[in-house]
């Protein structure tokens, strides 16, 4: 077990650890941000995508001890109040079923959104294409995508 | 399927104990961040509580609660805007608490696509009636006849004297009156809810990440547990060397329960360490030198041996050997399947003498209940059971093989334990969709017409609903399920069901026969079309027409599958050339179903196939009729999630074993569709009935047939084994 110092959601949290636990784990059994989800833990589903420093990573590939460097944000951190324009997107086009997958998604365009305000089908077959949805919300994930990059532009 | 499968299914594999838990309705923590302020069982006397399903506070807030477990098909919606609309409820000001097994709610289990069906009636008469006391409250306050007021919106109204009053000024007066033994219903044409567009309730905690599922439940001083299976299916440990794992920091117990070795720890991921530490000699059973070839020769093997006629009109076997008929034979084949929800399965255990509480994202709350009682040897009222959200369902979480491990775990150690299998345990300890070869055999005469069909299903049982029995009709008189309720008239019909006992454990995978029957049947009627030069719409068109047959208890209404033919045949435009790039070969294909004589679809799939066979699922035009429709936005969604469903068996995954292992372990080695493989899907709705029924399961059976009918119209290949390969499709 070691100390670490990580920065999530704008706040510096210490937790012990094993320095390989995955930050997945750290995120979710050790600082309570269940919203981070174990899909796999091998980094294929995007189910635990966080931000780190607004880049969109797989949380299940980084051992804590790798962690210290850079700001999280998790999907409990992405907005006060539901605001941000992915999650009024995901609201609007109704695009949740079991819901299980879909913080992993709107993190990961959170990111593509900061890198094109303006993504095109391709953008979001590349960006999102590892994401696993069981329930099949992907037409909707896409329609979303292009709304939450309405809303950022604030064309809506 | 017979009858006794259908009904375990349908009661969640319910017990029928005598329970006996107090409901408390608000007792649950509730799923938004905005209702947990609420969670305090609130004593309070100026409360309307109407059966089980309703409560109205005084300031006006309706709790209405939801019995069915939410695993994304929307019950936490759709049926509280049932309940909703009889009882003129303000939607806005609607909260949702989900049940807890016990007297009131004796049928929680939540499969066979009825949530909505089951429940349409019942919560609808607690709403009316609800509604009749409001009324009648409002009525005795101001003097007037209950008749001449009306509800609307969380409030009475007389509308003579341009009076109103909210619900929460009623509850006390509502509290005291008797219960009427009938209410009115609305009529149809008042609906304000049922029929539009609502979107899921829980949809603001989803996206915030305050959504409760199973692995986030966080009980006071919980452990984690994790437990080593043996890799073969029926096998079980000799011996386990735990010191390694023991030496791990966070690693409390090892503790053997019956499924394996269990690695207690202070958190997920050690247990999940310590458990991969662990040095246990197997005993690997019977199943150790199976692989997938011996399933598939046991298949093979069981269609002389094992066969059970279950339907047979006319001289079917006579009319193929008929010398003016052209006869077609062919195979179909239809993989194990795993489930592989995201949430993989878990579940949390308080175990303390006497007494269990259990958080466990299962289909079949009743029935955990009732085993865990019968488990621990004390009465179901001491066994509480919370249902969280599921992160999928489909069929997987009607076991709960998972739940009554963490009770056993949470009993060795003492302490609350959640225990949480990785992706490669739940990918190969699946409760999976059974392997099944199907035989057809079918004749088109000189005039084209269908003069005979022989339907042979090869499969195994499912081990979810205990040991095959071979001398119980119900084990197999009403299967399979898509082959005994073929829904085309052919005068000499005849269908044959080989079931056997699996080496493996087996379950309900969304829609459980249909998929692989209506596979074949749909591709086998493009095949006799192909046979006879006929149009593969057209020839369907003929063997919907005549009056509806009654096949076991279900009525066949043809004329709704031939209403949802026509709208996907006219959606899709069918006949019309499809536009192809050179180089790529592009083909529609069609197929249909009814759903135990209720739900009707039908589906186009356009498809591109590409110079090295890879198939792209361009479209599906889907045109489908379950009734009466609760929730628009919902059921599109459900709609668009069978036939993503659909396209994993059709062009991805299998199951395979080698050494008696599953080999696959990952989403890797099973791919299921991704965002990049979804088409582009065009919904179009019939309500061809006046009730809903399911909408689920519905869905997935037609997508393979169109898509392999696809494929043949594009490249001339006929597809029979799936997953569809691409080294079969080379140009």
């Amino acid at each position: 077990m070691k100390r670490f110092t990580i920065r999530v959601n704008g706040d510096r949290r210490t937790v012990e650890a094993d320095p390989e636990m995955p930050l997945l784990w750290v995120l979710r059994d050790r600082l309570g941000l269940t919203g981070t989800k174990y899909g796999c833990g091998v980094g294929v589903c995007g189910a635990c995508t966080v931000l780190r420093d607004g880049r969109a990573v797989r949380s299940c590939q980084i051992p804590v001890r790798e962690a210290s460097s850079g700001r999280f944000t998790t999907i409990e951190g992405l907005s006060r109040n539901g605001s941000h324009p992915c999650q009024r997107a995901w609201i609007e086009e109704d695009v949740a079923q079991c819901g299980f997958c879909q913080p992993g998604m709107i993190l990961e365009t959170a990111a593509l959104l900061e890198q094109k305000s303006r993504p095109s089908d391709a953008d979001i077959d590349r960006a999102l294409g590892e994401h696993v949805c069981r329930c099949g919300s992907y037409p909707r994930v896409r329609r979303a995508v292009h709304a939450a990059a309405r809303l950022s532009a604030g064309v809506l | 399927m017979n009858a006794t499968r259908r009904d375990m299914l349908r009661m969640g594999l319910l017990a029928g104990a005598a329970l006996v838990i107090p409901i408390r309705v608000d007792a649950l923590p509730a799923s938004t961040p905005r209702k947990k302020r609420d969670l305090k069982p609130a004593p309070d006397p100026e409360r309307f509580r109407h059966r089980q399903w309703i409560s109205i506070d005084a300031t006006g807030k309706v709790t209405l609660v939801v019995h069915k477990s939410e695993m994304g098909q929307g019950v936490r919606t759709s049926l509280p805007m049932i309940l909703a609309e009889e009882l003129e409820a303000d939607w806005t000001k609607v909260e949702v608490v989900q049940a807890e097994p016990g007297p009131d709610f004796p049928d929680m289990g939540t499969s066979g696509s009825d949530a909505v069906e089951s429940s349409w009636l019942p919560l609808r008469q607690a709403g009316a009636s609800a509604r009749v006391l409001l009324i009648e409250a409002a009525a005795r306050a101001w003097g007037v006849p209950a008749s001449s007021c009306r509800a609307e919106s969380g409030s009475v109204r007389h509308d003579a004297s341009g009076r109103g009053v909210p619900f929460g000024s009623l509850v006390a007066a509502a509290s005291r009156l008797p219960v009427p033994a009938e209410a009115p219903l609305k009529s149809p044409a008042d609906f304000r809810l049922i029929g539009s567009r609502v979107r899921r309730i829980d949809g603001p905690a989803i996206v915030a990440g305050a959504a409760v599922y199973g692995l986030d439940v966080r009980v006071p001083g919980m452990l984690r547990a994790a437990i080593a299976r043996c890799p073969v299916p029926g096998g079980r440990a000799v011996s386990c060397d735990a010191s390694a794992a023991k030496k791990i920091a966070g690693v409390r117990e090892v503790v053997e329960v019956p499924s394996g070795i269990a690695v207690v720890a202070e958190d997920t991921w050690t247990a999940f360490a310590g458990r991969d530490a662990l040095r246990i000699v197997w005993d690997e059973g019977g199943n150790a030198t199976h692989d997938t070839a011996t399933y598939w020769s046991r298949l093979e093997t069981a269609f002389e041996k094992d066969a059970h006629v279950t339907r047979s009109e006319g001289d079917a076997r006579g009319a193929l050997e008929d010398s003016g008929v052209k006869r077609i034979d062919a195979e179909y084949r239809f993989p194990f399947q795993a489930h592989a929800t995201v949430e993989t399965m878990n579940a949390t255990a308080v175990v303390s003498p006497g007494r269990a509480e259990i958080w466990a994202g299962t289909q079949s709350p009743n029935g955990l209940q009732a085993r865990v009682a019968k488990l621990l040897a004390i009465p179901a009222s001491s066994v509480r059971v919370h249902v969280p959200l599921l992160g999928g369902g489909f069929g997987r979480r009607i076991g709960y093989d998972y739940a009554i491990e963490a009770v056993e775990v949470a009993r060795a150690v003492g302490r609350p334990v959640q225990v949480v299998w990785s992706r490669q345990d739940d990918m190969r300890h699946d409760l999976y969709q059974p392997a099944s070869i199907t035989r057809l055999s079918g004749g088109v005469d000189a005039r084209g017409r269908v003069a005979g069909w022989w339907h042979r299903l090869s499969t195994f049982h499912l081990t979810l609903f205990g040991p095959l029995d071979v001398n119980d009709p119900d084990t197999w008189a009403d299967s399979p399920w898509g082959g005994l309720d073929n829904p085309y008239a052919i005068p000499a019909l005849r269908v044959e069901y080989a079931v056997q006992s699996s080496p493996v454990p087996t379950g309900a995978w969304r829609a459980v026969d249909y998929p692989p029957t209506v596979f074949a049947r749909e591709s086998f009627v493009d095949e006799l079309a192909f046979a006879a030069g006929r149009d593969p719409v057209d020839l369907r068109r003929e063997l919907l027409a005549g009056p509806n047959p009654t096949i076991g208890k279900r009525v066949i209404d043809r004329s709704r599958i031939l209403r949802v033919l026509d709208l996907a045949a006219e959606k899709s435009a069918w006949g019309s050339a499809l536009p192809a790039a050179s180089g790529q070969r592009r083909g529609r294909g069609i197929a249909c179903n009814i759903y135990h004589g209720r739900t009707v679809a039908a589906q186009v799939a356009e498809v591109t196939v590409s110079a090295d066979g890879r198939v792209k699922v361009d479209r599906i035009v889907c045109a489908f009729d379950c009734g009466r429709v609760i929730n628009r936005a919902g059921l599109e969604s459900q709609i668009e999630s069978g036939i993503i469903w659909g396209l994993a068996p059709s062009l991805f995954t299998r199951i395979t074993f080698r050494a008696g292992r599953v080999e696959q372990g990952t989403y890797r080695d099973f791919p299921v569709p991704r965002l990049p493989d979804s088409p582009r899907i065009e919904i179009h709705l019939v309500e061809g009935a006046d009730r809903p029924s399911g909408a689920g399961e519905q869905p997935v059976p037609p997508v393979a047939p169109a898509i392999a009918n696809a494929v043949f119209a594009a490249t001339g290949r006929r597809v029979r084994t799936l997953p569809i390969r691409p080294e079969d499709l080379i140009a």
